[in-house]
């Protein structure tokens, strides 16, 4: 952090960044810095909470274009100033937060839809645009991006990117890297360079699926192409009830190895079903609660729909049918919204973790197990979210209704609940994680999930931004 | 402290990012504190330390608010079952504890004192009696004609605001003195119907007026049933208003130009995003104009890539003034002119 902003120093940069992107688009103001001081990482808001000063950034820059933030990233070069790319703010890992201080570089401005490609179903677009505006846009046209994250209202295109983000349809649909054709990316050294233009090629490593995910340490996406779709003529749900979670995962299992091809699959485990889908759905049984939903034309979704049905009844205790089914994905968003997300001063952490279906269980309950006995205080809720040919995603969570008060305490609980249980998800063959990122949260696990190869990431990092300006101490990297 | 009526609204609003798509000018400007996020954790360090309240940069951003109330109806439709989250109302409390505070802006004060400076008259006398507000007067005098037209035998109450803009900016109970006057001479007016044509006094009206013995009604309402019916066609493109959209849930103008024979295309990529550039701040433009000024740009941009030189309707008078500010090459008529 700049020490004082009658400083020579900081007027100068100052000057320089307003030569580039003009006046009203760099902010020194409380109010900015405040907005880019707390993200959705639960650490930052009980330091606001507990009325504890955050860091913030010296400037927020918002540029208009690629070339902006390369004029941007080379004045920061030349004063070795961090730039933290900024997009929707809502990343729940710390990967946005100006530790350093520095430029935030806010994205925001960089919102416009380029061009729609009806022939080969592509868009292109800034990164800036939030995705939800980024749907409307692609549906003016009669397309969508089939991107259908609970984040849709506030993350960013860049955001998704940046943390390989994902969507509720991502069964059928992908997460970001496999929706991504190709990205325009400023580098740390402020060159604007482009990847290919397709995704499946032979010509060396693919330099798209590097900078996805690389959460703005190694550039700043700026521009991306991606997929589009056309809006299917059904998309029908159906849901279950099972025992337990065991008997619904082997049936979600099954499900998925059958190759059949829904668009999403859900499987809340029988604390989550008693919590939150009594709260949000109404539906108050004993159980673990599996919804799927299949899209495309109707005919074929109803072919495969009941191919669904039928594995399901062989286990299930109860159909709780379509309406039940509907009924989750009208209100899909409903569980983030206040006053049925967490809230303070609850402490809560989402253990995003993937796995094979031959370990999944074995994260579950080892990370369930760890938390229930090193923390009696803590409740251990999960569901499973994201589901592909091989396995799937653990949403798990924990809660803890009365952290300690005092900031350092509580904040010190609650990062030592993520080393237990992370360190337990790795052991059981689990991968840290799958959409949410690693931010400043889960750096520190890196080099546990990574081994040796984690040098190979730290020398990439090395060489494309020699003076570690981009995203300093996040993913794991060197501090400022 | 105004703001402590609304401590649930700060404890929610705080951390949820769930409506920030919909804030008008977050997208205009891509400033991250335009949003209800921002705005509540503004109020939570006021509540924490009053000593905040006197920050500038915070009592700036609290007065460039849109007031769209977009986001507020979002959230609405995610708690059937529970209070919405009235992120309006946290920040005209926010706007009432500055001025309370003696803190407002100057430019703030100047604009307040012209407001206070008003004398209702009333011309004829009728069942109906129409409201001639100064916005409709100013940006938009062919609307008050055109309805002229259309209703001849309507009295006439004009004289300036009726407490709707003090009371945007904060000052609750200058608002009030000057509805009382406004109320009085409606009173004495003896009308069973008031129709007023600026959503915003309508919404304030609507708060402060009902059950005193007279209906009060939109001119699209009133409109409705006096335009001779499916006399046009063709398609119109339309913006509809902060206030009637997203405060009052009131469609009668998009109605009435359907009466009309019009085929209504709604402005825009989407149902829940307010295009009517900063209307629910009421006089945004006098003070924040380049606030003001990005707000019609966006518009501007979608207009060309989706409606290139086709008219606009719009439901206020404020809209089509900020846009005939900042985007003259904009075909821009109100409701009023679109029926005539
Ligand atoms: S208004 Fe509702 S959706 Fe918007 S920030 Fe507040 S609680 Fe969240």
């Amino acid at each position: 952090m700049l020490p004082n902003s009658d400083l020579y120093p900081f007027q100068m940069i100052r000057s320089e960044l307003t030569w580039i992107v003009g006046e009203a688009n760099v902010m020194t103001d409380d109010a900015q810095k405040l907005s880019h001081s707390i993200d959705y990482y639960w650490v930052p808001e009980c330091w606001h909470d507990r009325g504890q000063k955050l860091p913030g950034p010296d400037f927020v820059v918002c540029p208009g274009t690629a070339e902006e933030v390369a004029k941007v990233i080379q004045v920061a070069n030349t004063y070795k100033l961090p730039v933290v790319p900024w997009g929707g703010g809502s990343g729940s890992q710390g990967g946005a937060l100006p530790i350093y201080g520095g430029i935030a570089l806010d994205t925001k401005r960089l919102n416009k839809v380029i061009s729609i490609d009806p022939i080969s179903m592509t868009a292109t677009a800034e990164t800036g645009i939030i995705t939800q505006q980024l749907e409307w846009e692609i549906n003016k046209a009669g397309y969508s991006t089939m991107h259908f994250p609970a984040s849709i209202g506030c993350a960013t295109l860049g955001g998704f990117i940046a943390h390989r983000g994902t969507g509720v349809l991502s069964t059928k649909y992908g997460k970001m890297e496999d929706m991504v054709m190709s990205l325009e990316v400023v580098t740390p050294t402020g060159e604007i360079i482009n990847t290919l233009p397709v995704p499946r090629h032979a010509s060396g490593p693919d330099l798209t699926q590097l900078f996805l995910g690389s959460e703005g340490t190694l550039g700043v996406v700026t521009k991306a192409t991606i997929k589009i779709h056309p809006i299917p003529e059904a998309r029908k749900f159906h849901a279950f009830l099972f025992k337990d979670m065991h008997d619904a995962m082997m049936a979600g299992a099954k499900l998925m190895t059958s190759r059949l091809q829904p668009c999403a699959v859900r499987l809340y485990d029988e604390p989550e079903t008693a919590r939150l889908i009594k709260r949000v759905l109404g539906i108050d049984r004993k159980g673990a609660y599996l919804v799927f939903g299949f899209d495309g034309p109707e005919r074929i979704v109803d072919i495969q729909l009941e191919e669904a049905c039928k594995i399901c009844n062989l286990t299930a205790i109860e159909d709780l049918g379509t309406e039940s089914g509907e009924a989750w994905w009208t209100n899909r968003y409903k569980f983030f919204y206040p006053p049925y997300m967490f809230q303070m001063p609850q402490a809560f952490g989402t253990l995003d973790t993937v796995a094979t279906f031959s370990n999944i269980e074995n994260v579950y309950w080892g990370m369930k197990n760890a938390v229930k006995e090193k923390f009696p205080e803590a409740t251990f809720i999960g569901h499973f979210s994201h589901w592909y040919d091989w396995g799937c995603m653990l949403y798990a969570r924990f809660i803890i209704e009365n952290p300690p008060a005092d900031p350092a305490e509580s904040v010190a609980l609650y990062n030592k609940v993520w080393d237990v249980a992370i360190r337990e998800a790795i052991r059981n063959g689990g991968v840290i994680n799958e959409h949410h990122g690693v931010g400043l949260k889960l750096g520190r696990m890196m080099k546990d999930l990574y081994g040796p190869a984690f040098t190979t990431l730290e020398d990439i990092k090395k060489t494309l931004d020699p003076n570690n300006i981009m995203n300093p101490g996040k993913m794991g990297f060197k501090g400022a | 402290m105004n703001i402590d009526k609304y401590l649930d609204i700060i404890s929610a609003c705080r951390f949820c990012f769930m409506c920030r798509h919909l804030s008008a000018n977050g997208l205009a400007t891509g400033r991250e504190c335009d949003t209800p996020r921002s705005h509540a954790l503004i109020a939570d360090l006021v509540r924490m330390d009053k000593a905040n309240l006197a920050n500038p940069d915070y009592i700036r951003t609290i007065y460039e608010s849109d007031l769209s109330g977009a986001n507020r109806r979002h959230c609405r439709g995610y708690h059937a079952d529970t209070n919405c989250y009235d992120e309006i109302g946290l920040q005209l409390a926010l706007r009432r504890d500055i001025v309370e505070a003696g803190l407002a802006p100057a430019e703030i004060n100047a604009i307040a004192e012209q407001l206070k400076d008003v004398a209702f008259t009333v011309k004829g006398t009728a069942d109906v009696l129409y409201y001639r507000h100064p916005c409709v007067d100013r940006h938009t005098p062919e609307a008050a004609d055109a309805f002229a037209r259309l209703a001849p035998n309507a009295a006439v109450i004009e004289g300036g605001d009726c407490g709707t803009a003090l009371d945007i900016l904060g000052f609750a109970q200058d608002a009030q003195a000057v509805a009382a006057k406004f109320l009085a001479a409606v009173k004495a007016a003896n009308c069973k119907t008031l129709v007023i044509p600026h959503p915003g006094a309508y919404h304030f009206a609507k708060q402060n007026f009902a059950g005193q013995g007279f209906d009060i009604i939109t001119s699209a309402d009133y409109l409705k049933g006096l335009a001779p019916k499916a006399a046009k066609s063709g398609k119109v493109v339309f913006i509809d208003s902060d206030f009637l959209s997203n405060y009052e849930s009131c469609n009668a103008p998009r109605e009435l130009l359907a009466a009309a024979g019009y085929q209504v295309e709604d402005f825009g990529t989407n149902p829940e995003e307010s295009y009517a550039c900063g209307e629910g701040a009421m006089v945004q433009m006098l003070y924040a104009p380049t606030i003001a000024k990005a707000l019609v740009e966006r518009v501007a941009r979608f207009a060309k890539a989706y409606y290139d030189g086709q008219t606009i309707v719009v439901a206020a008078p404020y809209t089509k003034a900020v846009i005939s500010r900042f985007a003259p090459e904009l075909k821009v008529i109100t409701v009023e002119e679109a029926i005539a």
